[in-house]
C-alpha cells in the first residue's frame, strides 16, 4: 500500500526537480551556452558545401574577417568552418564516453551491490584497481598502439575507462537502497530482481547518475583534447584537440598565426565552463547545503 | 599532519583500537597494491605485443644512418633472439616476471643498449623535481587563500574575483594553459624558453648557472601545472571551510568570544586540512606520471617524456618500466593513505565489511 503514495512522490520530485534546474542560474547559463554551441555548429555545419571545406578552399594565413570569419589555417581551410566540425565532434566524443563510462559502471555497481558474496567481492577489488590507476596512461597506451583512431573508437575507449567511479557510487547506493522499506516491500508483493532495479531503484538514483554523466563528459572531453593535442587524436577527422594539433603541428604559435590555435583553445575553455556550471547547477539542486557559487 | 580532535582524544582511539582488525585491513590495502601493479603490468606487457609493429625498426633505423645495413634481416633476427622477441608469449611473459622481481627492468631496445633503470633514473629527478615544488607551492598557497576568501565569505570584498578567476583556471585544462604560456612568454615576450630541461651543450652540473638555466627553463612547465592546480586547492579549500562554518563547535568558540582569527586558523582551518591533506596526499602519487602531457608539449626530459618515447616507438621494455613506475608511485601514495587514516580520523571505522 505504501508504493502508491511513493510513486506519486517520486513522480512530484521528478516534477520538480526541472523546474529547481530551470531556476539554478548556474545550470541555465551553462546549459544555454552550451545548447548554443551545439546548435550553431550543427545547423552552419549542414548549410556549408562541401567544397568548402577543403584544404585550399581559402587563401591561407588570412587574418579574421578578411573574407573569412575567424581567418585560415596555412593551408587555407576556414577555421570557422573547421570549428562546426570539431564542436560537435568533441561534444559526440563525450557524449558516447560518457554514456559508456556510465552505463558500464551502472551494471558493475548493481551486480556488486545486488548479488554481494564473491561476485561483490571480486568487483569491488576490480574497482578499487581501476580507480588507482591513472587512466590517462593507459588512453595514451592504446590509443598510441592502435595507430589510427576515429571519433567513435576513441570515446569507445575513452569510455572503456570511466566506469570505476560510477560502479563504485552505484554499488554503495544499491547496497543502502536494499535494506529500505521500500524494496522490501517490493520484494514481498513479488517483484523480480530485475523489475525492482528498473522500477525502485533507477528512479532513486536517476539524479546522482545525471551529476555523475556531466563528470564523466567532462573527463571525456579532457581526454580528447589531451590525447589529440600530443599527436594520439582521430587524424582523419576534426575535434577542436585535432584543431590544436594541426595548428601546433605548422607552428601556428610561432608564425604568429594567433587566430588559428586561439579559436580551439577559446573554444574548448568556454565548452568547459559551461559544462562546469551545468555540473554545479545539478549539484546545487541535488544538494541545496552546496552553494559553490 | 591534519588532527581531528584534541591530541589525547586520538591517542585514546588507538589504544582502543583492536590490532588485529587493523593489521588485516592494512593486509587487504596491501593485497590490492599488490593486485593493481600485477593488473597493470599484465595490461602493459600484452597490450603493446598485441599490435602489429616491429619494434627493431628503430635500431635498424640507427644503424641504417652509420651506414651499416648489410644483412638487415638476419640482424633483426638476431636482435629479436636478443630480446627474447623470438620465444611464445607465455614465456616472455614469466621470463619479464621473473627478470623484474630480480629489480631487472631489462635493456632499452630504441636506446639500446641504456638499462631501462638508468633511463628512467636518469628521467626521475626532472618529473620529481618539477611537480613537487610546483604541487607543494600550489597546495599551500591554495589552501591560505580559499581559507582566508571561503571564511569571509560575502564580507571578503574585492577579493571575491578571485573565485571567477579560480574556477577558469581549474576549468582550463594545464596542457591548454601551457599553449597560452608559450604564446605570451617564449613569442609575444620571450623571455622563457621554450623547451628542453637545460640550455643545449651546458653542463649538467652544481654550478650556479647549471641550475639558475634549470630553473629558467621549468618555469613555462611549471607554471602551466602550478596556475590549474591553485584553482583547484583554492576551490576545494573555499567550499570546506563554507561548509565548516555552519558546525557546532564553531559556533561554541564563537561563544566562548574566541578572537575571528583563531577560530578561523585553529578550528574550521585544522579541521578542513584532513580532507585537503588527503588530496594532498594523491596529488603526491600522481607526481611520476601527472604531467605526461605537460612533458612531451615542453619536451621536458621527464619519466612521462621517456614513456611516450618508449610508446611511439614500441619500446616494450621502457613502456614496462615507465609504467612501473608510475603505477608503483600512485599505488604507494593510496596505500600509505589507507595506514594512516584510520590513525588520523577517528571517525573511520576500518574493520569488519563496512569498509570504503
Amino acid at each position: 500500500m505504501a508504493v502508491v503514495p511513493l510513486q506519486e512522490q517520486l513522480t512530484q520530485g521528478r516534477h520538480g526537480l526541472l523546474w529547481d534546474l530551470l531556476r539554478n542560474r548556474s545550470f541555465t547559463v551553462g546549459a544555454i551556452v552550451f545548447l548554443t554551441m551545439l546548435l550553431v555548429s550543427l545547423i552552419a555545419g549542414r548549410f556549408i558545401p562541401p567544397e568548402l571545406k577543403m584544404a585550399g578552399s581559402f587563401p591561407p594565413r588570412q587574418p579574421p574577417l578578411q573574407g573569412t570569419l575567424l581567418g585560415t589555417t596555412a593551408l587555407g581551410q576556414s577555421v570557422a568552418i573547421q570549428l562546426t566540425e570539431a564542436i560537435p565532434n568533441s561534444i559526440l566524443i563525450g557524449l558516447i564516453a560518457a554514456t559508456v563510462g556510465t552505463v558500464l559502471g551502472a551494471l558493475i555497481g548493481f551486480t556488486a551491490g545486488y548479488f554481494g558474496g564473491w561476485i561483490d567481492a571480486v568487483l569491488r577489488m576490480l574497482i578499487d584497481v581501476f580507480l588507482s590507476v591513472p587512466s590517462l596512461l593507459f588512453l595514451i597506451l592504446i590509443s598510441a598502439l592502435m595507430r589510427s583512431v576515429n571519433v567513435v573508437t576513441l570515446a569507445v575507449i575513452i569510455g572503456a575507462f570511466a566506469w570505476p567511479s560510477p560502479a563504485r557510487q552505484v554499488r554503495a547506493q544499491v547496497l543502502s537502497l536494499k535494506e529500505r522499506g521500500f524494496v522490501q516491500l517490493a520484494l514481498l508483493s513479488g517483484m523480480g530482481g530485475m523489475e525492482i532495479v528498473v522500477r525502485e531503484l533507477i528512479p532513486h538514483m536517476a539524479q546522482w547518475l545525471g551529476a555523475n554523466f556531466v563528470n564523466a563528459f567532462i573527463a571525456a572531453v579532457l581526454a580528447e583534447s589531451g590525447l589529440s593535442i600530443i599527436g594520439l587524436g582521430p587524424q582523419r577527422q576534426m575535434t577542436l584537440g585535432m584543431m590544436i594539433y594541426w595548428a601546433l603541428s605548422y607552428s601556428a604559435i610561432f608564425q604568429n598565426l594567433w587566430w588559428w590555435w586561439m579559436a580551439p583553445v577559446v573554444t574548448l575553455i568556454v565548452l568547459f565552463m559551461a559544462l562546469y556550471l551545468i555540473h554545479i547547477g545539478l549539484d546545487e539542486v541535488s544538494n541545496p547545503r552546496l552553494r559553490i557559487l | 599532519m591534519a588532527r581531528l580532535s584534541p591530541p589525547d582524544l586520538v591517542l585514546l582511539q588507538i589504544e582502543s583500537m583492536p590490532m588485529t582488525a587493523y593489521s588485516r585491513y592494512i593486509g587487504r590495502r596491501f593485497l590490492l597494491l599488490l593486485i593493481t601493479v600485477f593488473i597493470s603490468m599484465t595490461v602493459v606487457f600484452f597490450v603493446p605485443r598485441m599490435v602489429p609493429g616491429e619494434p627493431m625498426t628503430a635500431i635498424f633505423a640507427n644503424m641504417a644512418s652509420v651506414g651499416g645495413s648489410v644483412n638487415a634481416q638476419a640482424m633483426i633476427a638476431e636482435y629479436r633472439a636478443r630480446f627474447g622477441l623470438d620465444e611464445p608469449l607465455w614465456i616472455q611473459y614469466i621470463s619479464f616476471w621473473r627478470e623484474l622481481l630480480r629489480g631487472n627492468m631489462g635493456i632499452s631496445i630504441s636506446n639500446f643498449p641504456a638499462p631501462v633503470s638508468q633511463l628512467l633514473l636518469r628521467a626521475l629527478p626532472w618529473t620529481i623535481g618539477l611537480l613537487t615544488i610546483t604541487t607543494i607551492l600550489s597546495w599551500l598557497l591554495g589552501s591560505v587563500v580559499g581559507a582566508a576568501i571561503g571564511w569571509r565569505g560575502r564580507k571578503a570584498g574585492a577579493f571575491r574575483f578571485i573565485v571567477p578567476i579560480a574556477l577558469l583556471l581549474y576549468t582550463t585544462p594545464y596542457y591548454i594553459l601551457a599553449l597560452i604560456l608559450i604564446f605570451l612568454f617564449a613569442f609575444i615576450w620571450p623571455i622563457f624558453p621554450l623547451s628542453g630541461a637545460y640550455a643545449v651543450g651546458s653542463r649538467p652540473g652544481f654550478t650556479v648557472d647549471f641550475i639558475l638555466d634549470v630553473l629558467h627553463h621549468a618555469m613555462l612547465p611549471a607554471l602551466s601545472i602550478l596556475l590549474v592546480s591553485l584553482g583547484w586547492w583554492f576551490l576545494s579549500m573555499r567550499s570546506l571551510i563554507i561548509a565548516l562554518k555552519g558546525e557546532d563547535y564553531i559556533l561554541n568558540a564563537e561563544a566562548m568570544g574566541l578572537r575571528e582569527q583563531r577560530i578561523m586558523w585553529g578550528y574550521a582551518f585544522r579541521n578542513a586540512l584532513l580532507p585537503q591533506a588527503t588530496g594532498f596526499a594523491i596529488a603526491m602519487g600522481h607526481i611520476v606520471g601527472g604531467a605526461l602531457i605537460t612533458e612531451v608539449i615542453f619536451a621536458y626530459p621527464g619519466v612521462g617524456y621517456q614513456v611516450y618515447n618508449g610508446i611511439k616507438s614500441l619500446d616494450y621494455p621502457l613502456i614496462q618500466g615507465g609504467v612501473l613506475m608510475i603505477i608503483l608511485s600512485v599505488a604507494l601514495a593510496n596505500f600509505a593513505i589507507d595506514i594512516a587514516y584510520p590513525l588520523i580520523d577517528p571517525r573511520i571505522r576500518y574493520a569488519g565489511s563496512g569498509g570504503k
